[in-house]
């Protein structure tokens, strides 16, 4: 484990011995202190800082393709491009939604939120996996409208194009927002992988209408595509599998995004190649609305993971990678002490991870001593750092 | 209002309780505090232990500020019920995976059976949107009008959101178990969240649809959803009527099920106001008045915001850990300084209290105790004084040393 200098302390070694410090500043005079890891600071404004930054290109990037294709819709007068633009602008919106929860949870810990702002990045993590589902809700509903309306002309060029420009930019911000994690090389090759795998598996499957009213075939829902389920699952699913924060672990925020902009562009050479077909086979409407269902699904199934993840922190639940149970042997199975209860270890967010118990010990043990002795296992098998263990003596 | 002492484990019911019932304040009286069934539930002692921990000292009195006392599930027989039908779900690492058909419908008739009364009318009214919502769709269908097929959607899309409140009713009541070791009484407050959140949706979606409506000024396609607006309505009126209880912008969450329900008749309310808005837009543009559904629309739009703000501020609050609603931070203070200002204590810090479930306070703090003294007496002095307070659980950890253990 790394030493690093906080404000004014020292760190305890874990591994060996436990000898305590000499933190005077973690005993403020004042009322509530900060939720302040020291040994993760440094990193973890590093980490905030550079999935900051990312965001932030992501959203310009996004406001001025926007902009692109609004003045290029009202010029051409296609409802198509001008619903494609909205589609970019719920992009937006879940871009800012991490954006501000990346932001907010740097802040400072006041009296009213005593455990700091880390939480935001679940509740805006929360947020946009709730406008994913409704965005994916009113694809469907629209696909069925438009099967029901059955009106307008079909224009499987003008549908190509369109896609082939939303891929473009999703495929610049996939790139930007997942480049520097680790699995970059995997995923530049991701994109086009699934080019091939869509084409194999959907060809006969792609038709889309596209009509003036609703124009708009994008099923841009975001879709994240069999191809990542089948390929790459295992890179997708650990949402942040952090026992140690020196694990590469992407910010959930930042991932969330991440996904959102893969699924698009999924969906995009889906489009483009529904928009061919259509061109060339101007016939096979209802295909479009199976397409959107099957794509909505597939939506849902993969934002069900990360939902699953932000539903155990906010609950309050265990985290996965601690066993509870174990813990709690392994403290009983300590000389000094009778039993233990009340345990509770939950998450603020992905990866910081609290426990507050009740241990009983014998009435002639030193306190002391086994604060210490429990501390310091705690520290040392399970790397919880933010623990408050209650000391009680057995009545005799 | 009579004093218990209470030991953690024994189920007490305070006589105010009834089982199940819904208890008004009094004709005319303060209708403000909706009550219901206290559920507030008790820390499940690790299996490990042995049962004989007490803490004999810790008396609960009756103060303005006191939060009734928590007691058991009372509803031991429906609890055993559930436990047999679904004794797996207990431990798996989360009650939204495996959930069967077999046990939605033995879950239902458990509800019929047993539920708290709103329950009950929380699953009627979910079965009479259904039953209305597909009627609706086969009308539109068969006739071949649009707006109904779409109106139908819509309520699908919230029946949706007040199943999922229903499942987080149902599901709250399983014990805490190994993972979940708090209980699942938090899944009400993500429900109540989640409804929130969906109404400002659709309050954003309607501003939209006024400002399309007003750029785009068409005002001749709505005359045959007349009908079924009025029938929406009726059917939402029902669901107030439901749940008039919670018709209150500022109430006041007693227990975890306060915002749950409060959340659903947020819901029906809001479909309430959005098709009175339509009826209203019809009319005005019969009348001939320019703009009348854009204005409407927008009315609407920000009524329903009005109304749904408070409640997302307390639900968010509640998830994101804020210090607790329920009390005040000067009493917090002023215990605080009790417990600093007593001999054998010579510095406290890090106090952090958070609220589970409004009701159920639960919070840590450190102590350091002088060389010498015994820690036992402060331990029960500051566990006794927080319980007073309200809150529920709270672990103190005491230093003897000056140079610290904890580095929180």
């Amino acid at each position: 484990m790394e030493v690093h200098s906080n404000e004014g302390g020292h760190m305890i070694e874990v591994c060996g011995d436990v000898t305590p410090s000499v933190s005077v500043s973690k005993f403020c005079g004042e009322v509530k202190c900060g939720f302040s890891d020291s040994k993760d600071n440094s990193k973890d404004e590093q980490e905030r800082v550079s999935s900051m930054r990312k965001l932030c290109i992501a959203v310009v990037l996004c406001v001025i393709f926007m902009g692109v294709e609004v003045v290029g819709g009202i010029k051409a007068n296609s409802l198509a491009i001008l619903t494609d633009a909205a589609h970019l602008l719920s992009d937006v919106a879940a871009f800012a939604i991490s954006l501000f929860s990346l932001w907010a949870s740097g802040w400072e810990a006041n009296s009213r939120q005593s455990y700091g702002f880390f939480r935001i990045e679940i509740l805006g993590a929360l947020v946009s996996i709730q406008m994913i589902w409704l965005l994916a809700g009113i694809l469907v509903y629209e696909a069925i409208m438009r099967l029901l309306h059955e009106t307008g002309e079909v224009e499987g060029f003008l549908m190509f194009l369109v896609a082939a420009f939303g891929l473009v930019v999703n495929i610049i911000m996939a790139v930007l927002l997942g480049h520097d994690h680790g699995h970059s090389h995997g995923h530049g090759g991701h994109d086009h992988g699934h080019g091939h795998e869509h084409g194999h598996q959907h060809d006969h499957e792609h038709g889309h209408e596209h009509n003036h009213e609703h124009g708009h075939s994008h099923n841009h829902g975001h879709g994240h595509g069999e191809g990542d389920d089948v390929d790459h699952h295992e890179h997708e699913q650990p949402l942040i599998k952090t026992t140690t924060a020196k694990k590469k672990a992407r910010n959930i925020n930042v991932q969330g995004a991440y996904l959102h902009v893969l699924g698009d562009s999924i969906q995009s050479i889906g489009v483009m190649i529904g928009g061919g077909l259509i061109w060339w086979k101007p016939e096979w409407k209802i295909i479009d609305l199976i397409c959107t269902l099957v794509f909505s699904v597939i939506v849902l199934g993969t934002t069900i993971n990360m939902l699953r993840n932000i539903l155990e922190v906010l609950m309050e639940s265990t985290p996965r990678e601690i066993d509870a149970g174990k813990l709690e042997t392994g403290l009983c199975e300590m000389d000094e002490v009778v039993a233990v209860h009340e345990l509770h270890i939950w998450a603020i967010t992905v990866g910081k991870v609290l426990l507050a118990c009740h241990v009983k010990i014998k009435s002639e043990a030193n306190a002391d001593m086994v604060l210490d002795k429990v501390i310091g296992y705690i520290r040392r098998e399970y790397n919880i750092s933010h623990v408050t263990i209650q000391i009680e003596r057995e009545e005799k | 209002m009579d004093s218990a002492i209470l030991t953690q484990k024994q189920d007490l019911e305070s006589p105010r309780m009834l089982n199940g019932e819904f208890i008004f304040t009094g004709g005319g009286g303060d209708r403000r505090y909706a009550f219901s069934r206290q559920t507030s539930f008790r820390q499940s002692i690790e299996p490990h232990t042995p049962n004989d921990y007490s803490k004999p000292f810790l008396s609960r009195s009756a103060s303005s500020i006191d939060i009734p006392p928590a007691t058991v599930y009372s509803q031991d027989a429906a609890e055993n019920l559930w436990r047999e039908e679904a004794g797996f779900l207990a431990q798996e690492k989360g009650p939204v995976n495996k959930f069967s058909i077999l046990l939605v419908v033995s879950s239902v008739f458990r509800i019929l059976k047993s539920g708290n009364r709103l329950t009950k009318r929380l699953l009627m009214l979910i079965f009479l949107n259904v039953a209305y919502s597909t009627v609706e769709l086969l009308i539109g269908l068969l006739s071949g009008h649009i707006g109904l097929v779409s109106d139908a959607f819509h309520l699908t899309f919230g029946c949706g959101i007040l199943t999922f409140s229903l499942f987080a009713i149902v599901t709250s009541q399983k014990k805490p178990d190994r993972s979940y070791t708090y209980g699942y009484k938090r899944l009400e407050v993500l429900a109540a969240f989640t409804n929130a959140l969906f109404l400002l949706f659709m309050c954003f979606s309607l501003a939209v649809e006024a400002l399309h409506a007003f750029i785009q000024d068409e005002s001749e396609h709505k005359h045959y959803l007349i009908v079924s607006a009025v029938t929406n309505l009726l059917v939402n009126i029902v669901g107030v009527w439901f749940f008039r209880n919670y018709t209150r912008i500022n109430l006041v969450y007693r227990n975890a099920e306060d915002m749950n329900y409060h959340s659903v008749c947020l819901h029906v309310l809001a479909d309430s106001i959005r098709s009175a808005g339509l009826i209203l837009a019809s009319w005005l543009l019969s009348l001939g008045v320019r703009n009348a559904e854009a204005l409407c629309l927008g009315l609407v739009s920000v009524t329903v915001f009005m109304l749904v703000l408070p409640l997302f501020k307390a639900t968010g609050g509640t998830l994101l850990q804020m210090a607790p609603s329920g009390i005040p931070s000067s009493a917090l203070n002023k215990c605080y300084r009790q417990v600093i200002s007593r001999d054998d204590v010579s510095e406290v810090s890090l106090p952090r209290f958070w609220e589970l479930v409004p009701g159920y306070v639960v919070g840590s703090l450190t102590l350091q105790v002088k060389e010498g003294m015994d820690d036992r007496p402060v331990l029960q002095y500051v566990q006794g004084m927080y319980q007073d307070l309200g809150v529920q659980e709270l672990t103190v950890q005491t230093d003897y040393t000056v140079n610290s253990h904890s580095l929180h």
